[in-house]
């Protein structure tokens, strides 16, 4: 145990930052771990608030698949409150258990994912995505250095969110960071065009931007320039406009 | 597997370094002391670096600073820190951020009346501050005595700035874990802040055909109007307890 808090502090302080931010936290959390890339993301109530640090392409990927599905390691981690491993994520036990998560993180280029939660005691801020490009199984010694890493990055966030003003994100953890303001401007939006609740209105974000193999970012994007709308009746979109991805 | 092997320093040194970090990290983890976390640091400064003396000054909210921890209770190594707290190379390492290497107390003419011959009489030559920083701000700073003559070598610079560094974080990482749940709690309420009035100002900006600069500014200037909370009104139009359409109007400036 003191082993590996030694090593992560070394290696934090490294980055020649008494308090290391977001992106150090994920790049040491990878390096610790022996992994491809590893993501932050906080939640609470379940729900996903932001991205703090997508650590690499491919990390950013996953956690914006996580928000735009609603499903996926970090969130398992958070709701179970413990470690969620995936070795295989093309295999076919992933798919039911992630059916929408496992073929897209596929192709995003990881085939391992793990989730760890962020936590303090029984402050639950997020959870650490961890993703490999090969197969396989988290070492037993990965496991335990994943785990203490998993709480030093809790109270390095507290710390950062120390400072900050009542009512705000700390400086530091928002730089960088990826709230989805425009997310949910564009949940409500839709809300009012279909008149239902601002809820209500992310699932049909979430089911158009699956339905047109677009990110739930790019979707939301279109609704904000009032590309794209939506209409109270089942399932359609009217207007003008189609959502492709890149399209401003 | 060699969690420093990274550090360029001499083996016994690294030896000596790791223990030191080790000791610390088993601070952290166990009931978590600062003041002995700090003088364990000290301790190894003086143990690890061709030093005589070590302590740690730390800034008081007040912004002064106060002797924490000291390699060394003898009373006038002690009153050699406190001292600083008005003037010394700590304070001036304090006040610019910048370390402070191989000072020759000799050469100082007078620049601090008061440390400088109490310092030489105590059998110090030489000097050596190193700032713990945080956010571009110093909380605190490292202070070495040096009895030998001749230049610290940069490599016992180095290792020390590292051990001043390591220190930091584990004051930090202590000080956020105490606070956890108010930190938390801080922080879901800003990260839902934002949700509620993002959300809002779409239903506003779509229900009242307005860009969403617009759309906050009406929300903001109906929550002022009506003494309200921005988040508590944001909700209420996200949750739809309160209709887009019926905020006050925004005024034009005259």
């Amino acid at each position: 145990m003191e082993e590996r808090l030694t090593r992560i502090l070394l290696l934090l302080s490294e980055g020649g930052e008494a308090l290391p931010g977001p992106t150090r936290l994920c790049q040491v959390a990878a390096e610790v771990t022996a992994m491809d890339g590893a993501g932050l993301v906080l939640l609470s109530d379940g729900r996903f608030q932001g991205v703090l640090c997508g650590g690499d392409v491919v990390s950013e990927t996953l956690a914006e698949l996580e928000f735009a599905l609603g499903e996926g390691p970090c969130l398992d981690a958070w709701a179970l409150d413990g470690p969620v491993f995936e070795p295989d994520l093309a295999s076919p036990f992933p798919y039911g258990r992630w059916p929408a998560f496992a073929p897209a993180g596929t192709d995003a280029g990881a085939r391992a994912v793990f989730g760890f939660p962020v936590h303090v005691g029984a402050a639950r801020l997020g959870a650490i995505g961890l993703y490999r490009d090969q197969t396989g199984p988290l070492g037993d010694e990965q496991h335990a250095d994943a785990l203490v890493m998993a709480d030093v990055v809790a109270r390095a966030i507290l710390s950062l969110q120390a400072g900050a003003a009542l009512g705000t994100v700390g400086a530091e953890l928002a730089t960088g960071a990826n709230f989805q303001a425009v997310v949910h401007q564009a949940s409500g939006m839709v809300s009012v065009q279909v008149g239902e609740g601002v809820g209500d209105a992310l699932v049909r974000l979430r089911a158009h931007a699956y339905g047109t193999d677009c990110t739930i970012t790019e979707v939301a994007t279109e609704v904000v320039a009032r590309r794209l709308r939506f209409d109270p009746l089942e399932g359609e979109e009217t207007g003008g406009g189609v959502p492709l991805p890149g399209v401003r | 597997m060699s969690p420093i092997s990274r550090i360029g320093v001499a083996m016994t040194r690294e030896a000596l370094l790791l223990h030191t970090l080790v000791e610390l990290a088993d601070n952290l983890v166990d009931d978590f002391d600062v003041i002995d976390v700090l003088t364990v640091l000290s301790d190894r400064c003086v143990d690890t670096l061709d030093v005589a003396a070590a302590g740690v000054m730390l800034a008081s909210p007040a912004g002064d600073l106060q002797v924490v921890a000291s390699s060394n209770e003898a009373m006038r190594v002690l009153e050699l820190f406190q001292l600083q707290a008005d003037e010394g190379p700590c304070v001036d390492c304090f006040n610019d951020g910048g370390a402070i290497v191989n000072l020759e107390l000799s050469t100082t003419d007078g620049r601090w009346p008061r440390f400088t011959p109490l310092a030489l009489a105590g059998g110090f030559h030489s000097v050596h501050c190193l700032p713990m920083r945080l956010r571009g701000r110093t909380i605190g700073a490292l202070n070495m005595f040096r009895s030998d003559r001749g230049a610290l070598e940069d490599a016992d610079v180095q290792a020390a700035q590292g051990l001043a560094d390591v220190a930091t974080i584990a004051i930090l990482q202590h000080q956020a874990a105490l606070n956890a749940q108010a930190l938390n709690d801080q922080l879901n309420f800003a990260l839902t802040s934002r949700v509620l009035i993002e959300q809002a100002k779409g239903k506003i900006s779509e229900a009242c055909h307005v860009d969403m600069v617009v759309a906050f500014q009406r929300l903001r200037n109906h929550a002022r109007n009506h003494n309200l909370g921005l988040t508590e009104l944001a909700r209420g139009v996200a949750e739809g307890a309160v209709n887009p359409i019926a905020l006050d109007p925004l005024k034009t400036r005259r």
